[in-house]
């Protein structure tokens, strides 16, 4: 049936271009081609302009704001469904002035076409390059270029060949390949819909002829299976997931994994309302099954088939557009979302900057609003994620300020090593057997998470107190809480260890694995210890990133030395103590810890509040039952 | 996957994320099509039960048939109804417009039911399609809870990235049907099998192409007797949908003041 198969294609068009380069009049004027001006908006808009004692012109048809047509300029994006004999077409005008980036982003970033317009008789301009570079960094590969205007320079080809020239080069330069340059007049029809009789010289199509016979299709369907998980819902006995297919298929029966928790497990059934018998699930589809194991899941991870699993990665780089008033602070900690997951990082470096309405290098150090830039991020955490070439959707991101959107990015983790620790055990054969009470049991029953709290800081900073202080809390409101101090398990386990360099990480390292027992076991562990190294730390991370905090108890080493509750700074100072953190042995303060207790300024209660607040904010569990 | 089938995955993926994301959240049930469909994708996302309010603002002035049907349907898909009431037009900035100063009591009739029920998501069915300012919204937009929407400050919003983000005196408004076009809401109910109320078809050669307040809503010339043939008859309108709805036509900008000060 034809008239199915034009709903079936409709597809986003978004139109970009430096500002009065005519957008709105180009969508007004295919609006009027398509012969799909509704009755009453013209009317009232040929009132407006009478009214107003000006002649109707076709950006009114788009500009429907009455802002903007004071200002006379497009402020946001806004969308219009026009309608060829072939598809359906959302077209999307993003705005041209400087300060909009942010809403040329939002309108630009869900099309699969993109319209770039140049004003033949200016030529290519700071925003025609600047837009160039954003449809690059969004992965557009369809990009249509119209010469408009073509009216005021008297449709003459040799001047269309000089602007043509120039975007070619700048194309050129951005890796960027334009699938048709066309040249027209937006405000009188040229080559809009039919081919204009003023520039017989120009031999390719007419707009509306590209764009039905564009092929813009994807085929997500054969890339690597990439599944987000949105949620997880508790329906009578069935623990739902459910989540969105980005990429690939996925059939119930089939074993997938987890990542970054590398958990393995089979697909049961897919649920759904109304009931059906459903058996496979393709890209683009949200969807809710169950698993054939009760392993934990939890908002933000990917599933995918083990052998094509995303990387996990604590480091990767790429572009970023950034649209916050304030510059990037490269000693602050940002949150990015990579699909629904969200991971905690840092600027590590910024490797280049590109101003927005500046196309050359230059050698500026601070990433400030509306610059696009390369720059290497790091986490503490694993972030599962691909490379934007193999799969756009895991290999872009959200940049989060105090849960604001301040930007976005690419990942390109060509040259980072997978942190995937499945790929090891594999080759050691080593098959971890299947417990009879499994995690997601204990969980229900403790009513929270298992979590290692790590408490990272300098003798006498009140880790210990600390550590005991939220214990007794958190147990009397019926926590499964446990404490591993240091001291304590020099005296037994560890008692053979000196406090030498490599006996201090073999110190850590078995901390860290009875820790990770002991929150198998459903428990919140506390572990008080010194651990001055980073490297240290971040082994003690990776046995459980995803329910691994560190907390740096933070104290200033005079407040500890006047504390020195134990009298371990004043041997330490006689010499009787050899290799003490803070003055015969380093301090490696954390760079990026999940949280800071400063008890130079917080007495023990308010720190110990703050300790339980975030606890139960990480591992508390809100469970939806309805 | 089909165009309906997109849309209806991009409004589950919306309705999971906010339900993932926030607290009190309500669903404004306005007895229209657009909101019978978003009942009807709650479900879908819900997997047969809605898990928050479904909120009826009340104007008491819509007509019988959407009284009927509202009481029927409570029933039927067993929602979790509050039934919201609104301020009388004297209490309303008499510098409006009669049409859109009756219709600006349904926002405060909101407003006071956000305020009531400390809602901090509302998630709403207009789309970009019915109207123009209504084309510049996003899908999670940000208000103060007096409902003031500032458009020239409106986050960022790509790749599924919805801005989650709430100050103590913002609520969100989540708009899960923006994409959609009239068009594709009657394909849906086809589709779906979806009920509606009976004023959308055709009696003695009129029929309701909107609903709104029985003073302010006017009914077009139509012989569209049934959901297949609203869909023919849509295909080569040119009227546009809210042509009906008075209080868009007073004043040029009018619905804009609306808008802008909390109307959806």
């Amino acid at each position: 049936m034809t008239l199915k198969k034009i709903i079936d294609d409709t597809v986003r068009v978004v139109l970009v271009g430096h500002v009065d380069h005519g957008k709105s009049t180009l969508i007004g004027r295919m609006i009027y081609e398509l012969d799909q001006i509704k009755d009453g908006k013209y009317q009232e808009l040929k009132k407006t302009s009478e009214k107003r004692g000006i002649s109707f012109e076709w950006a009114f048809l788009t500009d429907a704001l009455q802002t903007e047509r004071n200002q006379g300029i497009t402020i946001d994006t806004s969308q219009i469904l026009l309608k060829s004999k072939k598809r359906n077409y959302i077209l999307v005008d993003a705005p041209g002035h400087i300060e909009f980036l942010k809403n040329m982003i939002t309108g630009a970033s869900s099309a699969e076409i993109a319209i770039l317009l140049v004003d033949a008789s200016e030529g290519v301009k700071e925003q025609t390059k600047k837009h160039s570079q954003i449809l690059q960094l969004l992965g557009f590969s369809n990009i249509i270029i119209l010469i408009n205007k073509m009216d005021k320079i008297n449709y003459d080809k040799k001047k269309f060949m000089e602007v043509q020239n120039s975007i070619k080069e700048l194309f050129n330069s951005l890796n960027l390949n334009p699938k048709f340059i066309v040249p027209i007049s937006a405000k009188n029809g040229d080559n809009i819909q039919k081919k204009s009789k003023k520039m017989l010289w120009y031999k390719g199509l007419s707009v509306i002829k590209i764009l039905d016979d564009l092929e813009y299709h994807k085929n997500l369907d054969k890339k690597n299976l990439r599944l987000v998980v949105q949620d997880v819902y508790k329906k009578s006995d069935k623990r739902i997931v459910v989540g969105k297919i980005y990429t690939g298929k996925l059939r119930s029966g089939e074993q997938i994994t987890l990542s970054p928790s590398e958990s393995l497990t089979k697909i049961k059934s897919f649920e759904s309302w109304p009931e059906s018998s459903k058996e496979i699930a393709k890209s683009g589809e949200c969807v809710s099954f169950t698993l054939e194991d009760d392993i934990f899941v939890q908002r933000g991870q990917i599933i995918s088939k083990l052998v094509f699993a995303p990387k996990l990665l604590n480091c990767f780089e790429g572009n970023i557009f950034w649209l916050d008033d304030d510059d990037v602070d490269q000693k602050k900690t940002y949150t990015i979302k990579i699909g629904t997951g969200t991971y905690s990082v840092k600027f590590e470096e910024i490797k280049q900057i590109y101003e927005l309405d500046k196309t050359t290098k230059n050698l500026k150090t601070n990433i400030a609003k509306n610059d696009i830039a390369h720059v290497i991020l790091s986490s503490n955490a694993l972030m599962p994620a691909d490379s934007f070439s193999e799969n756009i959707f895991t290999g872009r991101f959200s940049i989060l300020s105090e849960e604001r959107v301040v930007g976005g990015g690419i990942i390109s983790s060509i040259d980072y090593p997978n942190q995937r620790k499945t790929r090891n055990q594999q080759l050691k054969n080593i098959i971890p057997i299947n417990l009879s009470v499994t995690e997601v049991d204990r969980l229900t029953k403790y009513g929270h998470r298992s979590g290692i709290i790590w408490l990272t800081g300098l003798s006498g900073s009140g880790k210990s107190t600390l550590a005991k202080g939220i214990e007794k809390k958190l147990f009397h409101k019926g926590y499964n809480i446990y404490v591993l101090d240091g001291d304590n398990l020099r005296n037994g386990l560890n008692k053979d260890l000196s406090f030498s360099a490599d006996d201090r990480m073999e110190n850590i390292r078995r901390t860290s694995e009875i820790a990770s027992l002991f929150s198998y076991a459903g428990f919140i562990v506390v572990i008080s210890l010194i651990s001055p190294y980073r490297s240290e730390r971040k082994k003690a991370r990776a046995i459980r990133p995803e329910i691994f905090k560190e907390v740096y108890v933070k104290a200033s080493l005079d407040v500890c030395m006047n504390r020195d509750v134990k009298g371990l700074y004043a041997k330490a100072l006689s010499g009787e103590i050899k290799n003490f953190t803070g003055l015969s042995s380093p301090y490696e303060e954390p760079q990026s810890p999940d949280l800071i207790l400063d008890t130079d300024h917080l007495g023990v209660s308010e720190t110990i509040n703050k300790l339980e607040d975030f606890i139960v904010k990480h591992f508390g569990i809100v469970q939806k039952n309805y | 996957m089909d165009h309906l089938t997109r849309l209806e995955n991009q409004s589950i993926y919306i309705l999971r994320e906010i339900f993932s994301t926030s607290k009190n959240i309500a669903l404004l049930w306005s007895l229209g099509k657009d909101s019978n469909v978003m009942i009807w994708l709650a479900f879908k996302a819900f997997l047969g039960k809605i898990p928050f309010p479904v909120v009826h603002v009340d104007t008491k002035k819509k007509f019988k048939e959407m009284y009927d049907f509202r009481d029927k349907y409570q029933k039927e898909w067993k929602l979790n109804l509050i039934k919201g009431t609104c301020p009388k037009v004297e209490d309303i900035d008499p510098s409006l417009p009669p049409a859109a100063r009756s219709a600006a009591r349904k926002t405060e009739g909101l407003k006071n039911i956000i305020k009531k029920y400390k809602f901090k998501a509302v998630i709403a069915g207009i789309r970009k399609d019915e109207q123009g300012t209504r084309a510049k919204e996003r899908f999670f937009s940000p208000r103060s809870n007096e409902g003031k929407w500032n458009i020239k400050n409106q986050p960022p919003e790509f790749w599924d990235q919805y801005q989650a983000y709430m100050h103590a005196n913002f609520h969100m408004r989540v708009h899960p049907l923006l994409s959609w076009s009239e068009l594709d809401i009657w394909n849906y109910i086809k589709r779906e099998n979806i009920p509606v109320v009976n004023l959308y078809f055709s009696r003695n050669g009129k029929r309701y192409r909107s609903l709104g307040d029985k003073d302010i809503t006017k009914p077009i010339d139509s012989m569209a007797k049934s959901v297949s043939d609203i869909i023919e008859e849509l295909r080569v309108t040119k009227i546009s949908e809210r042509s009906g709805r008075d209080m868009d036509h007073e004043e040029e900008d009018v619905f804009e003041k609306l808008r802008s000060s909390g109307y959806l």
